[in-house]
């Protein structure tokens, strides 16, 4: 039977995780059964993957014991997800304006630069402090921000500065303003570019949210979860909200992908 | 997106769901708000507290005293109303560390002994009118980090300083951790134990607090060790509970039965389940003090049942009562803080029980 790349590419695809998942499972068995260990790490903790599984299943929903509530892995991701959003939102709409700003007005970039260049360089987990001693409240969101902005700022930079020329001549000859040529021209051409920061900003801020919600203090998230299910020594689950964290990061950035690939059709 | 990619996310999808599906049953009624706990440190506890970020907190002493004598908040419930001389801290010793001491059995006589000598002076100079209350309480702002010397006073009477371990109030909070779902369920069934009561036997020996109880009229020198051994100690931060420790530690008492202290890497903890993880389990804490909620969970949660390298044995006691719900002022009942955040030291804690426990008699929810 002959194979047609796809399918070849699919097959492929699931050896390796298939692969990866029973490589996981020998190397803590082999671990737990004093067999064989990798020097300086306590791998008989880890769980294996089954045991993941029961616990990403046993947590995925909220449940109730007694008086105690315990929030289900859904509701850390719609948490986090929903701050992300929040905060890529606000890096939106500060980020592109001010990158097609930067990007279309030499003095404006020139004023910018140095500062967005500073800045950009402080990883978001560095704002962490600063956040909790200024803000009142909405520190998460305030970490994605500062991961998400920098993307999107320089992309809307790049995407502005690689319009094509004889497009801007043209409008200029056919009498375009300059508030025309940046909505019907630069706009247009620099989106695919925009979008591209947007998906590397999305990537970034996911990062910064699990790590912000671990300490900005906040009943609900997933950073807040696999830290909590740390402290009650609940390992499997603890490996359960790190695996999702993955997956919903690996969605979200398919999904930017989609989007990019239906709405954009004159990118690349 | 290329097509078996796309495949292989929606086989994912499904097994997600179908894993889920199980779960389902059960889902809360939406009738209660709970009241959200959020994990801090102590001193976040009453900073919150004052920019009214947080509607109450319930924490170990100094930080309740502090925060009630400064104005910021008031005391809603001290932790004896929810369950009247519960357990508190307690003191425990790794059991690594036991099987490769010799003279193991020799030093935890000891270090009972030292525990009741201190608890015994401290009650003693609890009084007023004692010569040593003066000391006591530069003691307890020293090792609680307390500036305000009535907040300190007020600590000193908020907690029982006891040695004797307490079997009966062990199995009763692990009784409770079962009905608050706070055990890995597999890890419950690896340990063997079929109830509570097997659990708190197994946990708690009582021989060495019978040695001391018996040699408590000997000055300490005459029962000194042969050899001076050093005990890598942990302990919580400023946690007045452990005050019996500091005291003992500061007036020289270990070093006259011929027990050298160290602190442990990573001592003082911020919590008692880092100090399970951290510290026992990860083989650098030798004795130590901390709640014994965190040893009940971590002794099953954490454990690896093949080396038992988590199991610990609690010889004594520390405290009872001691931990204090304070609220804003707009706060007169646990039903008022539904809906708002309330801060505690961590999930597992004695604190955290302390409030589910305080929560269920009240009929309320409690997120964490």
């Amino acid at each position: 039977m002959k194979l047609d790349s796809g399918k070849k590419g699919l097959v492929i695809n699931l050896f390796s995780l298939i692969g990866f998942i029973f490589l996981w499972h020998i190397l803590i068995v082999l671990a737990r059964e004093d067999i064989f260990n990798i020097p300086f790490m306590r791998l008989r903790d880890i769980p294996t993957p089954v045991e993941t599984w029961g616990a990403l299943a046993g947590s995925m929903f909220t449940r109730v014991y007694g008086p105690g509530v315990t929030y289900g892995i859904i509701n850390h991701v719609e948490a986090s997800l929903i701050r992300v959003i929040q905060g890529g939102v606000l890096a939106f709409v500060v980020g592109v304006p001010l990158g097609i700003w930067m990007g279309y007005s030499k003095l404006i970039g020139n004023i910018l630069n140095p500062i967005v260049e500073i800045i950009r360089n402080m990883p978001p987990m560095a704002w962490i402090p600063l956040a909790i001693f200024i803000l009142v409240t909405g520190g998460s969101i305030f970490i994605v921000f500062i991961g998400m902005v920098f993307p999107i700022i320089l992309n809307t930079i790049h995407g502005v500065k690689s319009t094509d020329p004889r497009l801007l001549d043209a409008a200029k000859t056919l009498g375009a303003s300059g508030f025309g040529i940046v909505t019907k021209v630069v706009i247009p051409s620099s989106l695919p570019s925009i979008v591209a920061g947007l998906r590397i900003g999305l990537g970034v801020g996911w990062m910064a949210i699990v790590a912000a919600e671990m300490v900005i203090r906040s009943p609900v998230g997933l950073g807040y979860f696999i830290w909590n299910m740390g402290d009650l020594g609940r390992y499997a689950e603890m490996v359960a909200g790190m695996i999702v964290i993955g997956v919903v990061g690996y969605f979200m950035n398919i999904s930017i992908l989609l989007f990019q690939k239906r709405f954009i059709k004159w990118a690349d | 997106m290329n097509k078996s990619l796309k495949i292989l996310l929606l086989v994912f999808a499904a097994l997600l769901v179908a894993g889920c599906l199980q779960a389902t049953e059960k889902v809360p009624g939406e009738e209660d708000k709970p009241v959200n706990l959020v994990r801090m440190g102590g001193q976040d506890m009453i900073q919150r507290l004052s920019t009214g970020e947080i509607a109450g907190f319930v924490g170990w002493e100094p930080w309740p005293s502090i925060a009630i004598t400064d104005g910021y908040g008031k005391a809603l419930l001290d932790s004896g109303d929810v369950w009247e001389d519960h357990p508190c801290c307690v003191v425990a010793y790794d059991n690594d560390w036991y099987n490769k001491t010799e003279n193991a059995d020799e030093i935890l006589k000891r270090a009972s002994l030292v525990q009741l000598t201190s608890v015994e002076y401290i009650n003693s100079a609890k009084d007023k009118n004692s010569p040593y209350h003066d000391e006591v309480v530069n003691f307890t702002m020293e090792f609680g980090g307390i500036k305000n010397r009535k907040a300190a006073e007020l600590s000193l009477d908020n907690v029982d300083f006891v040695y004797a371990p307490n079997i009966k109030g062990a199995e009763t909070f692990i009784g409770r951790i079962m009905d608050f779902g706070i055990f890995d369920v597999g890890k419950w069934n690896q340990s063997g134990y079929k109830t509570a009561e097997e659990y708190a036997n197994s946990l708690i020996t009582t021989e060495y607090v019978d040695w001391a109880i018996q040699n408590k009229d000997t000055p300490l020198k005459e029962l000194a060790l042969n050899k001076t051994v050093t005990i890598r100690y942990g302990y919580l931060i400023n946690d007045v509970h452990e005050l019996p420790f500091y005291v003992a530690w500061k007036k020289g008492w270990f070093d006259d039965v011929g027990i050298n202290i160290t602190l442990a890497e990573g001592a003082p903890f911020q919590n008692g389940a880092f100090e399970m993880q951290k510290g026992f389990k990860a083989g650098t804490v030798d004795i130590g003090s901390l709640g014994i909620p965190p040893v009940i969970i971590h002794r099953i949660n954490s454990n690896d049942f093949t080396t038992d390298d988590a199991r610990v044995e609690v010889i004594s006691g520390m405290n009872n009562e001691g931990s204090v719900i304070v609220v804003a002022r707009d706060i007169n009942s646990l039903r008022d803080l539904r809906g708002k955040t309330v801060g505690y030291p961590g999930p597992g804690t004695i604190q955290h029980v302390l409030f589910l426990m305080a929560a269920d008699k009240e009929g309320i929810k409690v997120s964490y």
